[in-house]
């Protein structure tokens, strides 16, 4: 019996202690939730994410954590999900990140079609008391498909804007390579931001800066966003993400004799329509690509043939601090890209947009704190990025990133042009 | 709640896909064109809800018409053809489904807003519940709703003179006819009302999950569709349900935890639970436990479905 009382007086005496400082320590930590392709052939996507988020987290965290209303510091942490790249899983998670977590905002997904679904089980309008949707921020940094961020009031991407650099990017080349006057492409039509890119943004800039379609005028293109866009597609050689053969999309490539070849697709599909042309020998003057290709998955698959292939990208190791991240995403198993580096942005947009509300981060005041954060976002005009400001479009939750081009050399991407350099 | 509840709306939604699945089942015949008539029910019923302004439940009533008719109108090749012929024709089916979706394009102004299928961009912003103020809960009862009417009309169906016909035909087609059959009747029959509860859920997903698009519709969901009466077993209506939340409840959401192990554990257990339960998991035994604990089995069901 004297035993027992040895060892239960200290087992109780630290239950005690331990439920008397367990509170406190509880409201010394900011959660976020973070969320991602960890599974499936999108995988990468959300282990570059989260390399990257969990670098992030721990730079807060190491220059003293985040500033509460009170004054007193709290350390950041973070929980990541995996939903596939699947609408259903992704809303799944959401829920379960709004409802049964006190996470304050999350970034996430990574697939533009799950982004889609997910925001739209969120409340459209702000206030809006008869839309039960979610309230909840979310700063997602992958999906790139245009005017995501639009459907509910609560979501905010801190993503390319593609009309603008493929714009600037054919205003470079008409400048830079002024021989080359015929284009062809084709794009992987399964995929919403490959092919809605490719046919409503890629092909109208080509035109506005005075390319022509390599077979013939294309019915409806005007220049104008959208225009023709379903001509566009019947007018290319197109692929399916599913497809392993590229012989015939090739063929066409080649046929077209165009001087600029566009290829619109996600690295996978990318590298095996790249080595298919390379196998047939077509060699045009100059390759252009999708912003999703300036990744290091290309490189990796298909360098060789990818070589000399141009992309505009809102990512390159051309700062400190972009180099820094590049770092630390490799020491934590993942790359960092125009997709995954915005994750770093978004924590430090976070941390900034916390500090500057000014949260209780209770358990009371967990809905008004997230909706303290969604109201600091609406707020934000510019944000620090890693290769330069970003300018944040208020009333749509979007962003305007600095961008440069990148080329494919000797198995790098390497910087060939920055558009802030001439403005 | 609302995460617990959002999970119970899925569920509910895949038990009715698989229960789609179950009464063809039943007549021997295996489909994977029930995804073909869920995307017909998605689209039509969040085109009528969205462009026209339709409540939703005739927008349902539509989408689970339209997945009937269809079914009827498949149902009738799908008789000269039997076996892998008839997965290979109905996967046809599907892909020429998802393929019309994929290129459909219909945007129209409604209320200042440009709506409607985008082809390969998607259908957006299914919002009736979350616009019409109906919270997490009110859905999952709306969903559940039906639910519990087609497992009760399914559970019916069993235990009357149709069921006894549907399994007839399933277990001898031939001898099913020389007892005086119309097997055109009953297939069709079963294809059309295997139709009409795939485009009733098609139309419930699409409004849990306010968005479709073509990759919704994909094999990998016929083939789950199929699964879950398989892997539930056929004796009885609720294996459906139990193999849904076996499934979607503990494979897919109690795993996330392990990432991209969770696809080879998936697998796994499907191979394990197939392997122990050939019959599937609740297979006639258990039903004729069931049926005797609860006093009323008397073993003739277990004789019956075993």
């Amino acid at each position: 019996m004297t035993n027992l009382k040895r060892i239960l007086k200290p087992a109780v005496a630290a239950a005690a202690l331990s439920a008397m400082i367990s509170p406190a320590l509880a409201e010394e930590t900011v959660h976020i939730a973070g969320w991602g392709a960890k599974s499936g052939p999108l995988r990468s996507f959300g282990v570059n994410s989260e390399a990257v988020l969990k670098a992030a987290v721990k730079e807060v965290n190491d220059s003293g954590g985040i500033m509460l209303a009170d004054g007193t510091k709290a350390k950041l942490e973070y929980t990541y999900y995996d939903s596939a790249c699947n609408a259903e899983q992704a809303i799944s998670v959401a829920r379960k990140v709004a409802s049964e977590s006190s996470a304050l905002i999350g970034i996430g997904p990574t697939c533009s079609g799950a982004a889609a679904a997910m925001f739209g089980v969120f409340q459209k309008t702000v206030g809006d008391d008869t839309d039960t949707g979610l309230q909840f921020p979310i700063l997602t940094d992958t999906a790139v498909r245009n005017g995501l961020a639009k459907i509910s009031q609560w979501t905010f991407r801190n993503t390319p804007n593609e009309p603008d650099m493929y714009d600037k990017l054919f205003a470079w080349v008409a400048k830079t390579y002024p021989d080359l006057k015929t284009i062809y492409g084709g794009t992987e039509t399964d995929q919403g931001h490959s092919n809605g890119t490719y046919s409503k943004v890629i092909v109208q800039a080509s035109k506005r800066h005075g390319f022509d379609w390599a077979t013939g005028d294309i019915e409806g293109v005007t220049g104008d966003l959208g225009s023709g866009s379903a001509e566009v597609l019947t007018s290319s050689s197109n692929w399916l993400m599913a497809d392993t053969n590229f012989s015939v999309q090739a063929r066409a490539f080649k046929k077209s004799n165009a001087d600029i070849y566009v290829i619109s697709s996600h690295p996978f599909t990318t590298c095996g329509m790249l080595k298919e042309l390379k196998r047939r020998r077509a060699e045009p003057k100059l390759l252009i690509g999708l912003t999703s290709s300036s990744s290091a998955e290309v490189m990796k698959g298909c360098a060789e043939a990818a070589e000399g292939m141009i992309i505009p990208t809102s990512f390159a190791p051309i700062t400190p601090a972009a180099e820094k991240v590049a770092m630390l995403a490799n020491e934590n198993g993942g790359d960092a890209d125009l997709h995954s580096a915005a994750a770093w942005e978004n924590v430090m947009i976070i941390k900034q947009v916390i500090e500057s509300v000014g949260i209780d981060n209770t358990p009371e005041s967990l809905m008004a704190d997230r909706r303290k954060i969604r109201d600091g976002l609406e707020m934000l005009e510019q944000t620090q990025g890693l290769i330069g400001e970003v300018q944040r479009v208020q009333d749509e939750g979007e962003a305007l990133k600095p961008y440069v081009f990148v080329q494919a050399m000797n198995g790098m991407w390497t910087v060939i042009h920055d558009p802030r350099a001439t403005n | 709640m609302a995460y617990y509840f959002g999970l119970l709306q899925t569920i509910g939604i895949h038990t009715l896909l698989g229960l789609s699945a179950y009464i063809l089942l039943l007549t021997g015949q295996l489909s994977l064109a029930q995804v073909g008539f869920f995307a017909i029910g998605a689209y039509v019923s969040g085109i009528l809800t969205v462009i026209f302004e339709y409540h939703i439940v005739p927008g349902l009533f539509a989408g689970a018409l339209a997945g009937g008719f269809f079914a009827f109108l498949v149902g009738f090749p799908a008789l000269r053809i039997k076996g892998l012929m008839l997965v290979v024709a109905t996967i046809a089916f599907s892909e020429i489904v998802r393929l019309f979706f994929f290129n459909l394009n219909w945007r129209v102004m409604v209320n200042g807003v440009e709506v409607g299928p985008d082809s390969t961009q998607g259908f957006r912003e299914i919002r009736f519940y979350a616009a019409n103020g109906w919270d997490t809960l009110d859905v999952v009862l709306f969903i559940w709703l039906f639910v519990i009417l087609i497992m009760a009309m399914l559970w019916w169906l069993d235990r009357v003179r149709a069921g006894a016909t549907l399994r007839a035909v399933g277990a001898d087609e031939l001898a099913a006819q020389s007892s005086g059959v119309n097997i055109v009747a009953v297939k069709v029959a079963a294809m059309t009302f295997g139709g009409v509860i795939a485009g009733l859920a098609g139309g419930l997903y699409a409004h849990s999950a306010t968005y479709v698009d073509h990759l919704t519709f994909s094999v990998l969901l016929a083939t789950f569709a199929v699964a879950y009466p398989i892997l539930g077993g056929l004796s009885s209506v609720f294996g459906t349900l139990i193999a849904v939340i076996f499934i979607q409840g503990v494979l897919i959401e109690g795993m996330r935890f392990l990432g991209d192990w969770r696809n080879i554990f998936f697998g796994l257990l499907i191979i394990v639970a197939m392997n122990f339960r050939p019959a599937g998991l609740l297979d006639g035994n258990v039903v004729a436990q069931i049926l005797r604990i609860v006093g009323r089995g008397k073993g003739s069901d277990g004789e019956r479905h075993a």
